[in-house]
């Protein structure tokens, strides 16, 4: 079976950046992912949400470039969540023990939903 | 084991053999002879995420001609990632073992290592294989280990060459291997990893130069991690062989 390179659009809401990724995660999507990354930055977004759900295939190194991602975010205090993971990939997010920095959602629905709970409850009165 | 993927269906992602499924704790069911069981049965793996120090991606690279002329048998990714698998431990410098699984590297199996450290001391830990491909396979590392972290070892091709890498993603596990690694760690990883790479160009009577790719993804310490102290496996294998003897006298007693 071929490989489907990655592909990634970004979305804008206010505090939140959604990326949503098409394809495959292994090694040729680094750049993709990088500059889907970068853009999602750009306008200080304190949230970035990967939307999973057109994803079919991650290899370790894949996983290893998600590592990297939640790395920069946790350098710039944003915080990276994801949501749309098959159960197969929640399961290697658990091994990898990514969810241990990494809110896993089921959808964009209730990964938004749970995001605005948060920065309600985080806010100054 | 084979590392073909599984009958297509919609229940199965076509992935699923190539990962490991037995959980993030470690479980030791075969013992090679000569191999110590220590630091490893029972410890939880752990990512880069989870250690101390600084994060580090490297990346050791060798390109190898795929097609050396007369005499020299042509080179595919897959065929070297198999002989790779196979002769893991062969490529290895001399006073470090890899006691690989009796199936050999295959998703969720546990190997055991006793690894040559500075200052004659010897570390016994293990690694999980967490993923295995045709192409590519990933190492994770226990708690107690000198990093907490995965390593990838993959073959593409790419033009005439096959294009080999290690790539590290780590942090180290505790304050102690931190300042190890920033005191000679580092430098005897790297020396490490070009070693494997020219042995297994070498098995295939190929040479090259190892190209090294050193980034610092995240130069912060994660002082909340510092407790994995207890896990430190080196400090744990010289207290295990520092009271053999007790063991040895209790043996006979008994």
């Amino acid at each position: 079976m071929a490989a489907k390179s990655l592909e990634a659009q970004v979305r804008h809401q206010p505090r939140v950046a959604i990326i949503d990724l098409h394809g495959e995660i292994n090694a040729f999507a680094e750049d993709v992912l990088n500059k889907a990354y970068a853009e999602a930055e750009s306008r200080r977004a304190e949230v970035i949400l990967l939307n999973f759900s057109d994803v079919d295939y991650i290899n370790s190194t894949g996983i290893a470039l998600i590592v990297s991602l939640l790395a920069r975010a946790r350098k710039s205090k944003r915080r990276l969540l994801a949501c749309g993971l098959s159960d197969h990939y929640v399961e290697i997010f658990q091994i990898t023990r990514l969810v241990d920095f990494m809110s896993v959602f089921p959808d964009e629905k209730s990964a938004l939903a749970e995001e605005g709970r948060a920065s309600i409850t985080s806010s100054p009165e | 084991m084979s590392t073909s993927p599984p009958p297509t269906n919609e229940e199965q992602p076509r992935d699923a053999a190539y990962w490991s499924s037995s959980g993030s704790s470690l479980k030791v069911t075969n013992i090679p002879s000569g191999a110590l069981n220590l630091n490893v049965d029972g410890r939880q793996v752990v990512g880069p995420l989870q250690g101390f120090g600084q994060m580090w991606q490297k990346i050791y690279r060798i390109r190898l001609k795929a097609d050396e002329g007369e005499g020299v048998p042509p080179l595919t990714a897959k065929e070297i990632i198999k002989t790779w698998k196979v002769n893991f431990p062969q490529f290895w410098p001399t006073g470090n073992r890899f006691y690989g699984p009796l199936t050999g590297i295959a998703p969720g199996e546990v190997a055991l290592l006793s690894l040559s450290m500075p200052g004659g001391i010897r570390l016994s830990t293990g690694v999980l294989v967490l993923y295995a491909d045709e192409e590519s396979f990933t190492l994770m590392t226990p708690q107690g280990h000198v990093f907490a972290g995965w390593i990838t070892f993959s073959a593409n091709e790419v033009d005439d060459y096959i294009v080999v890498e290690a790539q590290v993603l780590m942090r180290a596990n505790d304050p102690i291997y931190e300042i190890g690694l920033r005191f000679g760690g580092h430098k005897q990883e790297n020396v490490f990893w070009q070693h494997t790479l020219k042995s297994l160009a070498a098995f295939f009577q190929r040479d090259a130069p190892v190209e090294m790719q050193v980034t610092c993804i995240d130069p912060r310490l994660q002082w909340s991690q510092s407790k994995n102290i207890w896990h430190n496996a080196a400090m744990r294998t010289v207290m295990y062989t520092m009271t053999a003897p007790t063991r040895w006298i209790r043996g006979k007693k008994s």
